[in-house]
């Protein structure tokens, strides 16, 4: 049952050297020196653990006292330390030509993340709550219908993959921009799926709120910046 | 360039390193008594069928055992689900292959205000008798009247027990 998480990852990771290599060919990152697929894994596995880390710290384990535990991510990773932690991560290892490299990846960041929604047909994790629109699924043995929340997120995530690596490729956004603009549609696309998905205790919406506005607020400097 | 390779073998040391200390300072520790924590009641297969059968409210079944590392793993994820939805839901949880003294340090540690109803099963036959396997953790879902909804084999994530248990509440 583990393997259907790095089956999930395999997707996400496959989504995201695809969008690379499309757009290598477009000339993304022409400038920059840095390897942007190494520095994306590198963030992205140390994000997972950083999350986990968290998650047990919230959960009242020692990670220190525990160490097996941090393996076990299917118990739980934190949204928020995972995200901050990849993006901490990213930026020591950008810290050259962050902006560059941030915009490098912003495309390829959106697919792996779409990937990562995608792969929940291999997770058994795409429905959502209860629903009676015509497109809602119900699992086996059930009579239920709901909203199949993992296509929604990989819809919106790919279309806004395609979208930002189209603009990088054939138009000249502003440095910062494409950035900015992946911020914003890694946070509206969890904000909007979040309220449709069962929790236990609920998604960190602040958060999602919180990276909204920080996208937006970076968008608005670039352009204007320029 | 950014010196990725340098920068993989310094985290790479950190890390081994960590675990090792973490390891041997985890080598003697081992499950002792909790006060004001009752060891769980033992029972027969017989008895969780009767009681499956006989619960007004749908059941969650955790199967798990204080020397399973992916047990504690999601230990703290059941406890709060038990508390969240302990209303709606009755939560038990069946001890397994398991020493007295351990399985009170993990309620102990994990579920000490949690509403879970704890059994024990030192032959470790109940779970494969109701469908399940010898391996744990594992986690069944029953609707009012003991009849299986889902059954989940090994670590279970929040978003699938979270979907189980609002197919309980709604379906």
């Amino acid at each position: 049952m583990e393997f259907t998480l790095l089956a999930a990852a395999a997707i996400a990771g496959a989504a995201a050297y695809a969008m690379l290599w499309w757009e290598a060919k477009h000339g993304n990152a022409a400038r920059c020196t840095g390897n942007l697929w190494e520095a994306g894994v590198v963030s992205a596995v140390a994000g997972i653990f950083i999350g986990r880390i968290v998650a047990m710290l919230i959960d009242g384990v020692n990670p220190i006292a525990h160490p097996m535990d941090v393996i076990l991510v299917r118990s739980g990773v934190s949204t928020v330390g995972a995200s901050l932690g990849a993006v901490a991560v990213f930026a020591w290892l950008a810290r050259k030509e962050p902006v560059t490299m941030a915009d490098g990846i912003s495309a390829a960041a959106l697919a792996g993340l779409a990937g990562w929604h995608a792969g929940c047909l291999v997770r058994g994790a795409c429905l959502g709550t209860a629903s009676d629109l015509p497109w809602a699924i119900a699992q086996a043995g059930s009579d239920v219908t709901r909203h199949p929340v993992g296509f929604y997120a990989t819809l919106i995530l790919g279309a806004a993959a395609i979208g930002l690596a189209w603009w990088k490729a054939y138009r000249r956004p502003p440095a910062g921009a494409p950035a900015a603009l992946a911020v914003i549609a890694a946070a509206g696309t969890r904000l909007v799926v979040e309220p449709l998905q069962p929790s236990i205790s609920g998604g960190p919406v602040w958060f999602y709120a919180t990276g909204l506005a920080v996208g937006i607020a970076a968008l608005v400097w670039s352009v204007v910046r320029r | 360039m950014i010196g990725l390779r340098g920068t993989l073998s310094v985290v790479f040391r950190i890390v081994v390193t960590t675990l090792l200390i973490a390891l041997a300072s985890t080598a003697c520790s081992s499950g002792e008594p909790v006060e004001g924590v009752d060891p769980p009641t033992p029972v027969t297969g017989l008895e969780v069928q009767n009681l499956l059968a006989a619960s007004p409210e749908p059941i969650v079944l955790n199967v798990w055992a204080s020397w399973c590392t992916p047990c504690r793993s999601e230990a703290p994820l059941i406890g709060r689900a038990a508390s969240e939805f302990g209303d709606e839901v009755a939560f038990v949880g069946l001890d397994v292959r398991d020493t007295p003294e351990g399985a009170t340090a993990f309620i102990g540690e994990f579920f000490p205000d949690a509403p879970i109803l704890h059994l024990a099963d030192s032959s470790g036959q109940i779970p494969s008798e109701l469908g399940g396997s010898r391996g744990v953790p594992l986690t069944f879902f029953y609707r009012v009247g003991g009849e299986l909804s889902y059954l989940h084999f090994g670590v279970i994530d929040e978003r699938t027990l979270a979907l189980q248990i609002d197919e309980l509440v709604n379906g």
